[in-house]
């Protein structure tokens, strides 16, 4: 039964990554390679900042919110866009449209991000007896992720792929995918500095996830409009 | 986990900042905690052993199924239940029923006030003390003497245990007990299956304290022996400690013979007769160890033998009336001796003594009292006890509820008094004089200090005798103390032969799981999938639009119509 419990936890954290995969135009393109190098460079990025919050971070005592702490990790957290950068720019794609490039990106991106950060937990802790909610709202908040990492890999594609943006919407593009990449520091802020129990984080990160993701939609549309 | 599986590949020269990394992983990572258990305490298991080939006790260990407490609906199936029974809730009548009709159960665990955890007074009255103590010891008889095929254990309250509780009350009140279906809490003990203890071993403890013998005197000197058998058996092995049946015996007969080592250190003051102290094992099982322990004497040792008082029983709340039992008739003259000298100085300590015979039947294996061991090998002796009837067998052995807060120092000090007092007076030929050789406040007084931290050790200590290995601690730690105030300790090791097999496993560790039903799996099975294909089509939708969506569905039927 426990196993069970594992089992639907599972498909619910990786499960929408598949879908996404093969219900878009993205299996049709066979984009799979680009996706797979996606989650090897976000692997990568992770070593790097790692070893930079190893370096200059302090571990703290207690569990609140040190804002100098914080201010760090989301400049380290910066490091998450670089790779992101590269991963968009610097590899070399098959001939794939842009459109379907970000999507692939994002997708590796987010799936490397589920798998490191949330299958050992869910192998070592949803197998036991013990029944808790933690893995049912990880996996909504796995969901949550892809979503951003989507919103994000558009946005950043825009930033970095497209050279004939509209002069008025780049502001709008370089804010929004601040907002995106800053959003782990924004939600550790809600966890320890205002103390919201998960659920209520999850909840908050969903929100902002589909909010993200349709102004990163309208926006990309936009910009899409002078080309077409 | 994958992360520091890379990291060490990676960075192996960085040592120092690898540890950093794993503990900030930890840390930065969604901390999971990887406790699995809702609550886990020590939970001890109720005795199993066979006698004369029956079997009795508690036949299981293992335990793997859903609790319910006493409010569940009747008629209600527990034959994959464990009834959890605090103490204050127990319906005796209702467990006896449940026993003697055999009905089928999966465990029963019963939950003890923190008043019999040995040293924890808790604060109830004196009279909810007591009466908690008679129920328990009514079920300890009762669970004794029951074959029962299925796990018993009991464990103390503790607050974890008490949420716990409370819940399933609330859920059984509800009319959902837990079973497969609807979630609840689990019990799981996952210990294996218990096996024989093979051969027991009981160890008898003897100590000798030299008399004075004049120059050129070639007879054996008197010898005066006290005894006090140390082991108990009670209903939970692990939790029996018996502080007053025999803590105080023991504890009694410890301090003895530190105050005559203390006069016998001098000659000056050397009685004119040897002393045997005894700490014997395989009490509650009619006094073998006993039994071996006087078979192996030599034939002249035993032939000098004065007479013999054995200790058992002497802490408890008694009402200034303590028993001398006896199996040789009252006439007899030694035993008169030996009465009048105890009354004189009761008299004088303001305790009443009694006396009271019970005959001993040969043919009858039952051997209630110590003393019937030594009167059987035709040597006077008499058991001091503040029991008044001849217990039976396996009662007054120092059970559950037989704990440390039943005990009282004060009364095991009196008692010393009085016993020591008349043997000094026998072996230095005081009798009937008015003569304080033990008063208080001299060098030779009762130690208060020393009865009392007997008694705590003995209260934490569990000696029930098959699961005393060999070289158990305790067992050198009594040899030790007795060797401090004796010239010669010897320990004799023998087997418990006869008819008591025992069974290992006497404790474990509970764990209690809250669990959801299978129905919520498959629940949340159903909402997964559905999400998933909602997902799908709204994908599909979107990206390829609502035609692409169709034709993935148009091609069965087009199939179908092909076949057909």
């Amino acid at each position: 039964m426990t196993m069970f419990h594992f089992f639907n936890c599972a498909i619910l954290t990786f499960g929408p990554h598949a879908v996404y995969y093969s219900a878009t135009p993205l299996s049709e393109y066979d984009t799979l390679g680009t996706s797979v190098k996606a989650a090897l460079v976000y692997l990568g990025t992770a070593l790097v900042k790692l070893v930079c919050l190893a370096t200059f971070l302090q571990v703290s005592e207690n569990d609140g919110f040190d804002p100098y702490q914080e201010l760090l990790k989301a400049l380290i957290g910066f490091i998450d866009v670089a790779g992101l950068y590269f991963a968009l720019t610097q590899l070399t794609h098959r001939n794939i449209s842009q459109n379907h490039k970000f999507q692939a990106v994002g997708l590796g991106w987010a799936f490397a991000d589920s798998v490191l950060h949330r299958l050992a937990p869910l192998w070592m802790g949803a197998r036991g007896l013990e029944f808790t909610w933690e893995y049912i709202l990880q996996g909504l908040e796995a969901n949550a992720n892809l979503v951003l990492s989507i919103s994000l890999a558009a946005l950043a594609s825009l930033i970095w792929l497209r050279k004939n943006k509209p002069k008025t919407l780049i502001p709008i593009i370089y804010a929004c995918a601040g907002i995106v990449a800053t959003m782990p520091s924004i939600t550790s802020y809600l966890r320890r500095g205002l103390g919201w129990y998960f659920p209520k984080v999850v909840g908050f990160e969903l929100f902002t996830s589909l909010v993200m993701a349709f102004i990163s939609w309208q926006l990309f549309s936009a910009c899409q409009r002078p080309s077409a | 986990m994958a992360f520091s599986k890379n990291s060490g590949a990676g960075h192996r020269g960085l040592q120092e900042s690898m540890y950093s990394v794993i503990s900030l992983v930890f840390i930065l990572v969604a901390c999971v905690e990887l406790c699995d258990a809702a609550a886990a305490l020590n939970v001890y298991r109720l005795i199993q052993y066979d006698m004369s080939g029956s079997a009795f006790g508690s036949r299981f260990a293992a335990l793997n199924h859903h609790a319910a407490s006493l409010h569940f609906p009747s008629g209600a199936d527990l034959s994959r239940t464990v009834l959890i029974i605090p103490l204050s809730e127990l319906n005796i009548t209702f467990v006896r029923e449940y026993i003697n009709q055999k009905k089928p159960l999966g465990g029963l665990l019963f939950l003890l006030p923190e008043v019999f955890n040995s040293g924890n007074g808790g604060n109830k009255q004196v009279h909810e003390k007591e009466k908690l103590k008679n129920l328990l010891a009514e079920l300890e008889r009762l669970l004794i003497h029951a074959n029962l095929p299925y796990p018993v254990y009991f464990a103390f309250e503790n607050d974890e245990i008490d949420t716990v509780l409370a819940d399933i009350k609330k859920n059984d009140a509800i009319g959902q007990p837990a079973t497969a279906t609807t979630g609840g809490y689990k019990l799981v003990i996952p210990t294996p299956e218990p096996k024989k203890v093979a051969s027991p071993t009981i160890t008898n403890i003897q100590g000798w304290l030299s008399g004075l013998k004049a120059d050129g005197d070639t007879n054996q000197l008197p010898t005066i022996a006290i005894v006090a058998s140390y082991d108990t058996f009670g209903a939970a092995p692990a939790l029996s400690v018996g502080s007053d049946s025999n803590g105080s015996g023991i504890v009694a007969l410890l301090e003895i013979a530190r105050l005559f080592s203390l006069l016998y250190s001098n000659p000056k003051t050397r009685g004119k007769y040897n002393l045997l102290f005894g700490l014997t094992s395989g009490g509650p099982y009619n006094y073998n160890g006993t039994q071996k322990w006087l078979r192996s004497f030599d034939q002249r040792l035993r032939e000098s033998i004065d007479y013999a008082i054995c200790l058992n029983s002497i802490g408890g709340s008694w009402d200034n009336e303590l028993w001398i039992h006896v199996s040789k008739p009252p006439e007899n003259a030694y035993i008169k001796q030996i009465f009048e000298g105890f009354s004189n100085v009761a008299e004088e300590l303001d305790i009443k003594v009694g006396l009271k015979h019970k005959k001993i039947n040969i043919s009858n294996p039952r051997v209630a009292w110590e003393h019937e061991q030594f009167s059987r090998l035709r040597v006077t002796a008499a058991t001091l006890s503040e029991i008044p009837v001849a217990p039976e067998l396996l009662e007054s052995t120092g059970g559950l509820f037989d704990s440390r807060q039943f005990v009282n120092e004060t009364v095991i000090t009196r008692g010393v008094k009085l016993v020591a007092e008349s043997l000094a007076r026998h072996i230095y030929g005081h009798q009937g004089k008015n003569v304080q050789i033990f008063a208080d406040g001299g060098s030779l007084a009762v130690n208060p200090a020393y009865v009392q931290s007997w008694l705590d050790l003995l209260s934490r200590t569990p000696r029930v005798a098959p699961f005393l290995s060999k070289n158990d601690p305790f067992v050198m730690s009594l040899k030790k103390e007795l060797a401090d105030h004796t010239d010669e300790v010897n320990l004799q090791h023998e087997t418990l032969e006869g008819m008591f097999t025992f069974y290992d496993s006497t404790s474990a560790i509970l764990n209690i799981y809250q669990v959801a039903s299978v129905t919520f799996d498959l629940l949340l099975l159903l909402a997964l999938g559905s999400y998933l294909i909602v997902l799908f089509c709204f994908l599909v939708i979107t990206t390829r639009g609502l035609d692409d969506l169709i034709s993935l569905f148009r091609r069965p039927p087009s199939r179908k119509v092909k076949t057909a």
